[in-house]
């Protein structure tokens, strides 16, 4: 009998012995002023400059933006990871190399005038902060736009302002913009947007919901002329292979 | 003692047996304990819930989460059965003992576990979410969870049916055939609580039929107990019919999304076989897929469809003034721009945006195929404001039918057959790679081309996605079904576009000519559209407004159209070969050997991405082989002495006590590969029915309820008939050859057979469908009990009774057979259906080998 249980617990052991391999945290990385400093740091080297994205100004504004800041409590640790977050209502904050890649698509200058469209925690709205003039920034979810104002405000971004509305619309009382980033991926582009956007200005779409592979779409308004390019987050992926 | 207590026809039995009484039968029995109607018909109602609470959860898993969980449910439902197996042979004697009152506790507490299983696993500790099971390992566990929550029913209730099983083991072709009788049953009338009640509702009204079950065999053994049990358990059902459980989608699904949009709410809803049904209004809905960016005017507001939480469509009328001309300046107004058309076919296209826009166009007639008759009775009643009652326009003709089967029937010509939009919007993850889609097959499209005037076009749109995958398999199965026909030159007859997002396939039986040539150059210029497929096009104009980054892109298209197809096939990442009725799973884009290049291209977390549905089943296949093992070496493990041991031959002495055998291996392989060859085969074969019926009735749940109510009876018939069988030396090589042959012939005329009579009417489909399963079913329903009479005679003297075997031999024909029904899906994925029943053909060829040695 006795052998009997003893096979019995070795195989519950057996059985049992699968770990949560999510846990793992970079605990070393924590310093006293800023607790993510070096995760942030080592996130801009690793998922985003060693990936493509060079322009100094988003980097140093990624580096910047205190990304944890802008995650659910749960989703803190996490915060720094190579891919998207749920931030509740089935929204999500992009993966940073997503982010980035967006930003430096559209070439922003500081005396830029930017509108976002799907505020959703504010990231990516206190990423531009950091480089051009002023942030207009949309939600059309109440609880996730007014928290994302409040946060804003929170962290000094005196040059974003967020507006609880249908982004469908865009922001005519601010248009026109420099240049558009939407967020939210749509199933087409709003009509309103492409008119709000200034000549020579770009707008940069995300086709393919988070959790999906994703590709940016790049409009461009020149001379009344709209035309698109696809952009491939991974440059250029060879699916053959001979 | 005991026979004078029992029925006339199971003396009979026993008799024509040969089978000694068991041993604990020479006690005296109380009445109610011997094979009485009343346990018969309790157990056929348990029997009947089981299986119908197997329907509801493919229901309800469906609608939270998405189709792939189908599986899931078929293999928890079988590891409950295997799993009661298993704790038949171990706890045996502890479990025989309260033969008296455990069977009908057991059922009451079946019922109570029906009832509250959904609803628990429900809360937001527990939730899982497909999307999130790669990347938050809490919901894998949270996966884990509801795997056990799900398997506690049906772990219940085998337990239940298990001990009848062994207590009147002698008997086992009449049990067997009231299980089978009662899992029909329960199938057909799962199809009609479905239509009635919404999936969340759905587990607590079948949970009276377990109640119902145990409280039928309350005797006075414990009779507090129980009635205190019955009582308890009519309280929370009851509760729960009033009270049901807010079932939470995924935060990922459509419906979700579109119910955090401000002031959306849900105005209507409607449940049927097809799932449930809900219109959503908001004033930030709106939708105009792949609008293009030279549109200046208003995209309306429309109220959108969803069908199991899934996106069904915008409910829009031409005739409203403020829905303007949006869709002119989508994809779907090509085949329109390059000619009038005056007869249209829509397939799936019964929410109006195209049929108006046909309308407006000039056509004169338009023909609906939709097969989901709730969605039509919406459009119909209650939407028929909205859409201007556009369904009873005097030029519109509804039919409720599947498309396939009115393809198959119809023999009217169209100048366009219209397809409903391929993929989703940003890709839809590999989520769909287990449904079958018949309307996106070979065959399909060659249907479709028959049904052409010489003008005549198919216009599909479809979404570009990335990587690149449903517009190459979209061409390539209408390249494919071209050829077929006997056009040797489809680029010059089929031509696309592309917008921004997406990109709309015109396909022609005639060569395109040089006019439509130049509408569509011009329909293209005006909306910002690149001409991607097109006689004459030159590389400039395919990017003239849509650049894209990589330029393959159009490499690809031009090989597909080449003789080279096939080295595209080969070497590129994701499966582009179309799909044929027999594997009509055009949503699967995995190759298992790209993994490695896919997961040094994008990293190891990006991959679920592509293809979760795919990977999800492939790791519920390891999962539950793990589990079916462990449950088939546990009984090995515990079961150091009994029957099979003793049969195995060599008395050995072993604590000192005299009288133990050693369990040859011989004779456990031989045990094990025969029930596993059954329960292989059994499986294989009813997946198949399932999914060649799908294309046949055009509903996946008509589908499983017809192929599991049919083979089950069958089954049931053949088992009950087993007993009467004269010399079980034939009926053991006799029965499972006889299944093979039969296999062999299924899987040449089956398909034949289906598509000669899918035209039918549904009523003689059904009679035809328990006509082509009738032999198979029958004869399957056989060798189950005929190796349990098999190996009790051949360890005759050692046995008393055949007890001892049955639980094991059921342990390992329902492990197996929960393998095998996730196995099948991934068969049936790789290889086609002809190799699945190939595959069952080959299962029962064990079960022959494994049963013939030393017969006689």
């Amino acid at each position: 009998m006795v052998n009997r249980i003893t096979r019995f617990i070795i195989f519950l052991i057996v059985f049992s012995c699968t770990g949560d391999p999510g846990k793992g945290q970079d605990a070393a990385a924590k310093t006293d002023n800023d607790p993510y400093q070096k995760q942030r740091y080592r996130m801009v080297a690793q998922q985003i400059e060693s990936r493509g994205v060079s322009e100094g100004a988003v980097l140093n504004a990624l580096r910047a933006v205190k990304r944890h800041l802008f995650v659910p409590a749960g989703e803190v640790e996490n915060a720094y990871q190579d891919s998207p977050l749920p931030i509740g209502y089935g929204q999500t904050i992009s993966q940073p190399y997503i982010v980035a890649y967006m930003t430096e698509v559209i070439e922003p200058k500081p005396h830029h005038k930017v509108l976002e469209i799907g505020t959703g925690s504010g990231y990516q709205a206190a990423v531009l902060a950091e480089i051009v003039d002023s942030v207009f920034t949309i939600e059309i979810l109440p609880e996730l736009g007014n928290s994302a104002a409040e946060r804003l405000k929170n962290l000094g971004y005196e040059n974003t302002e967020v507006r609880v509305a249908d982004g469908y619309f865009g922001w005519e009382e601010r248009a026109p913009f420099d240049a558009i980033v939407v967020t939210a991926a749509a199933e087409f582009v709003p009509p309103p947007l492409i008119e709000q956007l200034k000549d020579g200005g770009k707008m940069v779409i995300p086709i393919g919901a988070p959790f999906r592979t994703q590709m940016l779409m790049l409009v461009e308004k020149k001379g009344g002329k709209v035309t698109t390019a696809s952009l491939f987050p991974v440059r250029f992926v060879p699916f053959r292979r001979e | 003692m005991i026979k004078n207590h029992r029925p006339k026809f199971e003396t009979k039995v026993l008799e024509h047996q040969n089978i000694k009484t068991p041993r604990h039968q020479d006690i005296k029995t109380p009445r109610h304990l011997t094979l009485q109607k009343n346990l018969l018909f309790s157990l056929g109602i348990l029997s009947a819930a089981v299986i119908a609470f197997q329907l509801a959860l493919m229901q309800i898993l469906s609608f939270v989460q998405w189709h792939h969980f189908a599986y899931m449910v078929i293999s928890v439902a079988l590891l409950g059965f295997g799993a009661a197996g298993a704790a038949l042979a171990i706890f045996r004697k502890w479990l025989m003992k309260r033969f008296e009152w455990l069977p009908p506790l057991l059922m009451i507490l079946a019922g109570l576990a029906m009832a509250l299983a959904v609803g628990i696993s429900q809360t937001a500790a527990l939730r899982f979410d497909s999307y999130l099971l790669f990347a938050k390992p809490a919901h894998a566990w949270r996966l884990l969870a509801a795997y056990l929550l799900f398997f506690i029913p049906f772990f219940l209730s085998a337990l239940a049916i298990g001990m009848v099983f062994v207590r009147f083991a002698g008997q086992i072709g009449t049990l067997y055939f009231a299980n089978l009788l009662g899992s029909g049953a329960g199938s057909l009338a799962a199809l009609g609580l479905i239509r009635i009640y919404f999936p969340g509702e759905l587990p607590a009204v079948i949970a009276i039929f377990p109640l119902i079950s145990g409280m039928l065999l309350i005797s006075r053994a414990r009779r507090g107990l129980l009635a205190a049990a019955a009582l308890f358990a009519t309280g929370i059902i009851a509760f729960r019919i009033v009270s049901p459980p807010q079932l939470a989608l995924s935060e990922f699904k459509s419906l979700s999304k579109t119910l955090n949009l401000p002031q959306a709410r849900i105005l209507l809803e409607k449940t049927g076989p097809h799932g449930v049904i809900q219109v959503v209004s908001s004033p930030a809905i709106r939708y105009a897929p792949g609008l293009s960016l030279n549109y200046r005017g208003l995209v309306p507001v429309s109220k959108a469809i969803f069908i199991n939480g899934n996106w069904g469509g915008a409910v829009r009328s031409r005739a409203r003034t403020d829905t303007s001309d949006v869709l002119d300046f989508t994809g779907a107004a090509l085949p329109h721009a390059m000619r009038p058309r005056e007869r249209v076919l829509a397939l799936c296209g019964a929410a109006g945006g195209e049929i108006g826009q046909a309308l407006a166009a000039g056509a004169r007639q338009i023909t609906v195929a939709e097969p989901n008759s709730a969605l039509l009775s919406i459009l119909r009643n209650e939407l028929a404001g909205e859409l201007d009652s556009l369904l009873d326009h005097p030029a519109v003709r509804v039919r409720n039918l599947e498309p396939r089967t009115f393809l198959m029937a119809d023999t009217a010509a169209y100048d366009l057959v219209l397809l409903p939009m391929v993929g989703e919007f940003g890709g839809a993850a590999g989520l769909y790679a287990l449904q079958e889609q018949y309307l996106f097959t070979r065959e399909a499209f060659r249907e479709m081309r028959r049904r052409l005037t010489p003008e005549g076009v198919i216009a599909v749109s479809c979404w570009m996605d990335y990587p690149l995958r449903n517009p190459l398999k979209l061409l390539a199965a209408l390249a494919e079904a071209l050829e077929a026909e006997g056009i040797a030159d489809p680029e010059n007859h089929i031509a696309a576009v592309r917008s921004w997002a997406t990109i709309t396939f015109a396909v022609k039986s005639t060569p395109l000519d040089a006019g439509e040539i130049a509408r569509i150059g011009d329909f293209c210029a005006a909306m910002g559209f690149d001409p991607a497929l097109l006689p004459g096009v030159s590389a400039e104009q395919r990017e003239r407004f849509n650049r894209l980054q990589n330029r393959q892109f159009f490499e690809y298209l031009d090989e597909i159209l080449s003789p080279e197809r096939e080295k595209l096939y080969a070497e590129y990442d994701f499966n582009l070969r179309p799909p044929g009725d027999d594997r009509p799973y055009f949503s699967q884009f995995l190759r298992w050997k790209s993994l490695p290049h896919l997961r040094g291209l994008f990293g190891e977390q990006a991959l679920p991405f592509f293809e979760i549905g795919y990977l999800l089943a492939a790791l519920t296949l390891l999962q539950i082989t793990v589990i079916a093992l462990a449950l088939i070496i546990l009984p090995l493990f515990f079961r150091s002495q009994g029957v099979l041991d003793r049969a195995g031959g060599g008395f050995r002495q072993k604590n000192g006590r005299p009288g133990r055998r050693l369990l040859r291996t011989g004779n456990k392989l031989r045990i094990f590969f025969y029930f596993s060859g059954i329960g292989l085969g059994y499986m294989f074969v009813e997946i198949v029915f399932i999914q060649r019926f799908i294309l046949y009735f055009g509903s996946p749940v008509y589908a499983a309820a017809a192929a599991i109510a049919s083979l089950l009876v069958c089954s049931g018939a053949g088992s009950y008939l087993s007993a009467r069988l004269p010399s079980l030396r034939r009926a053991l090589i006799g029965v499972p050859g006889g299944i093979m042959a039969l296999l062999l012939v299924y899987a040449v005329v089956l398909t034949p057979a289906l598509r000669a009579t899918i035209a039918l009417p549904a009523g003689i489909k059904l009679l035809l469908a328990l006509l082509f399963i009738a032999p198979l079913g029958f004869f399957m329903g056989m060798p189950f009990p005929l190796g349990l009479r098999r190996f009790r005679e051949e360890f005759s003297g050692l046995t008393a009774g055949g007890e001892d075997e049955v639980p094991w031999a059921w342990g390992i024909n329902g492990c197996v057979s929960v393998v095998s029904a996730a196995l099948a899906a991934i068969v049936a994925v790789e290889l086609g259906f002809t190799w699945v029943m190939i595959f069952a053909a080959a299962g029962y060829g064990v079960t022959l080998l494994a049963g013939w040695k030393d017969i006689g």
